[in-house]
């Protein structure tokens, strides 16, 4: 009576498992039936199945094996030690992070003294000094300004003294004549330079035809 | 409270990621090997481990890639694939040398018909089926949708259903038995 309800169920729970409509504890159960040593003729045919599954299952570790692993862990990397670690590397953190805040704090409090104390020399010591200091400079500047513009000033003048003949210099621009090529001839010496420059150039004309009219003769 | 999560979290997950490790690779030394090498690796970023929402599933993806690789230098040193372990400590120890061969030669068909599936459903399966998850586990320890866990796994019972149903069941493992005694 008990096995016939138990197949029934049993044929219910396959079609159910090959359609995927079984749970985990349903699928459990049916393993556990098909482990059984007598099973009815038509299921015979789906054991193999089952049985391969919980061969599959079967594999278990070595014994040894944890012993191994902890002999392994220990090796790699001691593992009774990370507490101490972990204590060691919070500690040495706080312990650089006050040596940051030390330091900074430090250095600000330097940073600001020096900063304060040009600041008092200039508004307590020599206000006076600096502004005598600085008008000094001041008027030096002045002085070469003025002295500049005097030069320029005496420059200007003594062109205008020289009373140049402006539309003369302006015509020079196009053509060239030996005699008012210089704009500034009227200085002493001007009338000899024109001779002694013809008389170079002649000597050049010379010395230039020979040298032709011996290349002829060769 | 790193050691203490380790102990906790990780170290009971070793006796499912040496099956899931085993499952892969074919071995038991090896398994072990990988699964160590999993652990020790998880100890030493155990820093790293807020970030990581899932433990379960990582650590499943973790012994899953670590076995693959694993495997993949294994067949490309000996050029071979891994040879199916045969498990003495079988649970059905009291059978007839002859049942016990039939049954071994049956599970042998759904090994090779398993096999024969898209990766993706052979891993489902076995997740399913060997580690006993949900598909909300599966999901999240495959990346993928819940909806293509129940897809998958739908699809590779309804492949050994047809296989089991079918009558050529019988006559398929008697050919590869006789197939296998004219080999010897």
């Amino acid at each position: 009576m008990c096995k016939e309800m138990n197949r029934d169920r049993i044929h219910e729970l396959l079609n159910k498992y090959w359609n995927c409509e079984t749970s985990l504890a349903e699928e459990q159960e049916l393993r556990r039936f098909f482990s059984e040593e007598e099973l009815p003729e038509e299921l015979q045919r789906y054991s193999p199945l089952f049985s391969y599954i919980r061969e599959e299952q079967a594999p278990r570790l070595s014994a040894e094996f944890d012993q191994r692993l902890q002999e392994s862990l220990r090796k790699a990397e001691i593992p009774v030690i990370p507490h101490h670690l972990l204590r060691r590397t919070t500690l040495t953190r706080i312990a650089a992070s006050i040596l940051l805040l030390l330091g900074v704090g430090v250095s600000l409090y330097f940073i600001t003294r020096q900063q304060n104390n040009p600041q008092y020399v200039e508004r307590g010591n020599e206000e006076t000094e600096v502004l005598e200091q600085a008008t000094n400079a001041l008027e030096k500047l002045a002085d070469a300004l003025r002295l500049s513009e005097e030069a320029s000033r005496q420059t200007l003048r003594q062109i205008n003294e020289m009373e140049i003949d402006w539309e003369l210099i302006d015509s020079l621009n196009s053509e060239t004549t030996p005699g008012e090529t210089d704009p500034y001839s009227e200085t002493d010496d001007a009338g000899e330079v024109s001779p002694a420059n013809d008389t170079i150039q002649k000597g050049v004309n010379a010395g230039y035809l020979e040298s032709i009219n011996s290349e002829e003769k060769i | 409270m790193k050691v203490d999560s380790f102990n906790t979290l990780i170290l009971p997950l070793k006796e499912k990621l040496f099956r899931h490790a085993f499952s892969i690779v074919r071995d038991r030394a090896e398994a072990e090997d990988i699964l160590q090498d999993l652990l020790l690796k998880l100890w030493s970023r155990r820093e790293e481990w807020e970030g990581i929402s899932n433990p379960e599933a990582y650590c499943y993806r973790a012994i899953r890639n670590m076995s693959l690789d694993r495997l993949s230098v294994a067949s490309n040193r000996k050029n071979a694939l891994p040879t199916y372990e045969e498990d003495e400590a079988s649970l059905i120890d009291n059978e007839s040398p002859h049942i016990r061969l039939v049954r071994k030669e049956q599970q042998e068909l759904i090994v090779h018909s398993l096999s024969l599936l898209p990766k993706r459903q052979q891993e489902v399966f076995q997740l399913r089926e060997v580690e006993e998850m949900s598909y909300r586990q599966i999901a999240d320890t495959l990346e993928i949708s819940e909806e293509l866990v129940k897809v998958s796994l739908f699809r590779a019972r309804k492949k050994l259903q047809e296989l089991l149903s079918g009558e050529e069941m019988n006559e398929r493992s008697q050919m590869g038995s006789s197939r296998k005694q004219n080999e010897s």
